[in-house]
């Protein structure tokens, strides 16, 4: 019997009872007598939801089940199986009513039946905000009372809301275990029709909270599906009632989980067999896509901002790791789901009680993560969060990061009972918590035996240390698709935008592209929005016609066009974080650099505070613009006026950091060697014409160029 | 030279929202102009100006306003007093006695003052939250539960919470949410574009995008509120087209100048007077920069700042 046969042979029985109910009932009532369930304005909610049309006598019910009759097709298409599924539900639904006809009170607490209006009302709120993370509908009975018991606490445990139906309730009375809507265990009936009350709440859901038009199927079946975060764990024996209820389930986008292996079919992400009971509440979360919000971090000390400048002395230390010394190294890599086990913390090496006091050791911690929207370009953005996250535990401080990190833990922690498994504590938390967006799993392994530690540092850490600074020292304009604005100065510096690409990252230094890329994954609505570039106006200049049309929007109108890598022509704004400005130098065709930190004069007859005064707030003023240090080695610094090769006086102090990389990159345009050498500093000159004699002097390319106005 | 007057018309209007129910139902927005630029455009409904009264009732109101509610014993007295001042369009109850870190009132509590304050006036409501997110987020739901059918403007929610909030005001029980937002055209836009992806309609949301009193770097205000119009109506952003409104009275009543005492200050003048100056000047300044309504707690406040509305109109 194919799976096609067991759906349309339930549907069929179901159907039949319905019918022979319904004739019995008008039988005995006549066709006039009302039906509804009580305290809802919806009645019959699921038949309502789906088709549009009220049900309120016997007469109309039995019309009702001429139209559930039409969506019993029995071709052998997926689509069959889907609406034979819903009219098993509808169907379900008829029969429940019938028990409620003239008054009557099928159903008495601890078990529910039908739910009203204003449990779904109440219950919505926390559904959307994601207190209650998701639904479980247990169905049937367990293989053993503990193990409904447990199955059940494990999703009360992490608030989900749990409904049962059938033998599980028995299972959970015979237990002593709590139930009700209050603790989130909500028993609904002992026949497998029962399962519609819970169904009746997520049409319902649908149609107070996501104003879904009620007869519109497709809208509220795209809404249950994306929305309600529902599943089905089915005991076995699975009948083929309760393969026709499952398909009617799995049309409304709930998955279901179940331990029947016989005569049973598995349909990728929504029949799933797991025949270990104890791994369904795994199964089913990772099925429906359910993230568990994790509100405590589970260490014996304090965890939080507070702590973050916590200076550990070395007489209050308990143990010490020290990257400059011996091995260490921290790392985010990226693996496949099934690869990890999401929670698992290990320890390989010593903890830290086996540490003599006052020690110098190796540590190596690898955050492995998984998830759909995970990208191997987020790893060095969740990687830099580890210093915070360790400096929040109290007692403990952490600096550095790659391979060069620097932890020690104090006596108060280490008495405490602090180990080593806690910092894993500490970063499976605050990763799951802060980048759910798009880590789904996550598993951390600690290793502090030495030789593992070096193996770590020097076969997997620096490899892929490696290839991240390849990656980023290979990303050009020309090789992404997109670029991103960033508008998180707007709070001071209204009209300001920063366009971010690979080659030119935000003025204030902080904001790459990859870091603006993440942002934008992380928090859609966020300060970070794609650009595209399919419009070029000018690729010398670096004009776009959507990189415009961007900054005409993010900048209220203030602004209309922005050139990326022109200095003269409408060059980019500054907000007024700007690392530097760079100035230009009439007497020399140059530009003058002047960094934040340098606090004297420059050849323009202007400190650094008088220059950014002409270069803040938003405005373009040609000849004047502020950008981040890592941008003056860029090949794209001010391309369209010639390069690199302008740059004619900068303070020593920001020379001599960005001496090596602005080299290479007059080397490789100019074939310059040494080009720093050939650039004024405050040693040499602060004034124009002396510059000039220096320039003239080293033979400095920007003598010879056009001038730039 | 004669005088060409040339009218800046803008294809984009703010949304018309309607609080509350029957006769006393008022409208909010609908304005496609900048405000009192009725030369521009006609400007379909008038700025609105709602009385706060809090929790606290008599006790929490500086003295110079408890005159005014003199012989009121119960928040229901106290809630019809403040509706039959001259120039009040609607009643906002403050609930500031829920914070932890204050009253720490239970839910419960402040819900049947919410109730009490409900029954005893038919003019739209306008409940504000007590500013802690996370009680907020419990209080609020409940006040929305509590209020159904009423249509009122469930105030602060705020990017922390703005799931609770939202969901219930807006989706479960059918009320308008009061979107609140610090002062940053970004944020006050980010918060719209979450509730409404959260399902809320966009039409029932009202934007509070923060204030502060004049002189309290009030200049960011005015710059934010100026630029949401701008937007709003220039480039046809339908995310800042939501209504604002704006509490003036939490802020200005806090200010030195409207709280030193006489004996401490006695060049400053009568401090009635300096409460009144500072929440009438805070409100027309809010009104002018692109405030659709205010909330102010002086009762010579709301009649100033209404004829204020009547006379430009």
């Amino acid at each position: 019997m194919t799976l096609f046969d067991r759906v349309f042979s339930g549907n069929d029985a179901v159907y039949g009872l319905t019918e022979g109910a319904i004739n019995d009932a008008i039988s005995k009532y006549g066709e006039d007598k009302a039906v509804s369930f009580p305290d809802t304005a919806y009645s019959l909610p699921c038949y309502y939801s789906v088709t549009g049309t009220k049900v309120t006598t016997l007469k109309e019910l039995k019309d009702a089940l001429g139209v559930v009759k039409s969506l019993m097709t029995r071709d052998h298409q997926l689509n069959d199986a889907f609406m034979s599924g819903v009219a098993t539900a509808l169907c379900a639904e008829f029969i429940e009513v019938l028990k409620y006809i003239d008054g009557q009170v099928p159903y008495e607490l601890p078990i529910y039946g039908h739910l009203a209006d204003a449990v779904i009302r109440e219950l919505g709120v926390p559904l959307v905000t994601g207190d209650i993370p998701g639904v479980a509908v247990i169905l049937g009975s367990a293989p053993s009372v503990e193990d409904a018991v447990a199955l059940v606490k494990s999703y009360q445990a992490q608030g989900i809301l749990v409904t049962l139906v059938g033998g599980v309730i028995d299972q959970v009375m015979e237990a002593g275990m709590n139930t009700g809507a209050n603790v989130r265990v909500i028993p609904l009936g002992k026949d497998v029709t029962a399962v519609i009350h819970v169904v009746s709440v997520a049409l319902r859901a649908a149609l107070i909270f996501g104003n879904v038009k009620p007869g519109d199927a497709a809208t509220l079946m795209d809404y249950t599906m994306k929305r309600v975060p529902a599943f089905v764990n089915a005991f076995k024996p699975l009948d083929d009632v309760i393969v026709a209820c499952g398909a009617g389930a799995i049309a409304l986008g709930f998955p279901v989980i179940t331990n029947e292996t016989e005569n049973i079919f598995r349909v990728p992400k929504s029949l799933i067999v797991q025949e270990d009971v104890s791994k369904f509440n795994a199964t089913s979360l990772e099925a429906r896509d359910i993230k568990i919000k994790i509100t405590n971090v589970d260490i014996p000390v304090a965890f939080a901002s507070a702590f973050e400048g916590e200076i550990i002395r070395r007489k209050d230390m308990q143990v010490e790791f020290d990257g400059s010394r011996v091995d260490c190294a921290e790392l985010v890599h990226t693996v496949d789901a099934s690869e990890i086990e999401d929670h698992k913390i290990t320890l390989i090496g010593p903890d830290l009680d086996e540490m003599a006091d006052g020690s110098k050791n190796s540590i190596a911690y690898v955050v492995k993560v998984a998830g759909k929207k995970m990208q191997p370009d987020f790893e060095p953005v969740i990687e830099r969060k580890f210093h915070n996250y360790i400096n929040c535990i109290e007692g403990v401080y952490h600096t550095g990061q790659r391979d060069m990190q620097r932890i020690r833990v104090s006596h108060a922690a280490f008495n405490a009972g602090f180990r080593a498994k806690h910092i894993g504590e500490v970063l499976y938390t605050q990763v799951k918590n802060e980048f759910d967006a798009v880590v789904d799993k996550c598993e951390v392994v600690i290793y502090t035996d030495p030789a593992e530690c070096t193996r770590i540092r020097h076969e997997v850490a620096i490899p892929i240390f490696n290839k991240r600074d390849d990656r980023l020292a290979n990303l050009t304009d020309e090789s992404v698709e997109v670029y991103y604005s960033c508008i998180l100065c707007q709070a001071f510096s209204p009209s300001h935008v920063c366009v971010v690409t690979p080659e030119r990252l935000g003025l204030c230094g902080a904001v790459s592209w990859l870091d603006a890329k993440a942002t934008n994954e992380l928090d859609p609505t966020g300060p970070c929005q794609v650009i595209t570039k399919e419009r070029p106006i000018d690729e010398n200049l670096g004009s776009y016609e959507d990189v415009d049309e961007a900054v005409k929007k993010f900048s209220q109108g203030a602004l209309e066009h922005v050139t990326l890598y022109s200095i003269m022509q409408d060059p980019m704004t500054s907000c007024g974080c700007f690392e530097c400005i760079c100035g230009i130098e009439p007497f020399s065709n140059g530009v003058v650099i002047a960094n934040r930190e340098y606090a004297g004069m420059t050849p323009l007859g202007m400190t650094f505070p008088e220059m950014a005064s002409m270069t803040g707030g938003g405005v373009q003023t040609p000849g004047f613009m502020g950008h981040g240090k890592h941008f003056i080695a860029s090949k794209k610094f001010m391309k369209a006026e010639g390069g690199v090769e302008r740059i004619v006086w900068m303070p020593k102090e920001l020379k001599e950091t960005v001496a090596e990389r602005l080299n290479k990159t007059a080397k490789d345009l100019y074939g310059i060697d040494n080009f720093t050498d050939m650039i004024g500093d405050e040693t040499i000159a602060t004034d124009p014409e002396e510059l000039v004699g220096f320039l003239t002097e080293k033979g400095h390319p920007a003598l010879g160029l056009d001038p730039m106005m | 030279m004669p005088f060409n007057q040339k009218p800046q018309k803008f294809n984009a209007k703010i949304n018309t929202v309607k609080i509350g129910t029957g006769d006393k139902a008022i409208e909010i927005g609908g304005e496609s102009s900048f405000p009192f630029y009725s030369f521009d455009a006609p400007v379909p409904v008038t700025q609105k100006v709602g009385i706060e009264i809090t929790d606290g009732g008599l006790e929490a109101m500086p003295e110079c306003i408890r005159a005014y509610y003199d012989g009121a014993s119960s928040m229901g007295d106290i809630a019809r007093k403040a509706a039959s001042f001259e120039g009040v369009d609607f009643l906002a109850l403050l609930l500031d006695g829920g914070d932890p870190n204050g009253a720490n009132k239970s839910t419960e509590e402040l819900i049947a003052i919410v109730k009490e304050v409900a029954e005893a006036v038919d003019l739209p409501l306008v409940v504000e939250g007590c500013k802690n997110v996370e009680k907020d987020a419990e209080l609020l739901p409940k006040v929305a539960e509590a209020l159904q059918g009423r249509n009122v403007l469930v105030m602060s929610e705020k990017e922390e919470n703005y799931k609770a909030i939202g969901a219930a005001a807006g989706l479960a029980y059918d009320q308008i949410v009061g979107a609140e937002s610090a002062v940053d055209i970004n944020l006050a836009k980010q918060l719209n574009v979450i509730t409404t992806q959260l399902g809320v309609n966009g039409a029932k949301v009202v934007m509070n995008v923060g204030t502060a009193a004049v002189g309290y770097g009030y200049e960011y205000v005015v710059s934010t509120m100026d630029r949401i119009k701008g937007a709003a109506l220039g480039q046809n952003d339908n995310m800042l087209q939501m209504p604002i409104i704006t509490p003036v009275a939490s802020e200005t009543w806090g200010v030195k100048e409207a709280s030193a005492s006489e004996a401490d200050m006695p060049e400053w003048g009568p401090v009635e007077e300096r409460g009144i100056d500072m929440e009438v000047s805070t409100a027309a300044a809010d009104l002018a920069a692109g405030s659709d309504a205010v909330i102010l707690r002086h009762p010579k406040s709301v009649e100033t700042i209404s004829r204020l509305i009547q006379a430009l109109a």
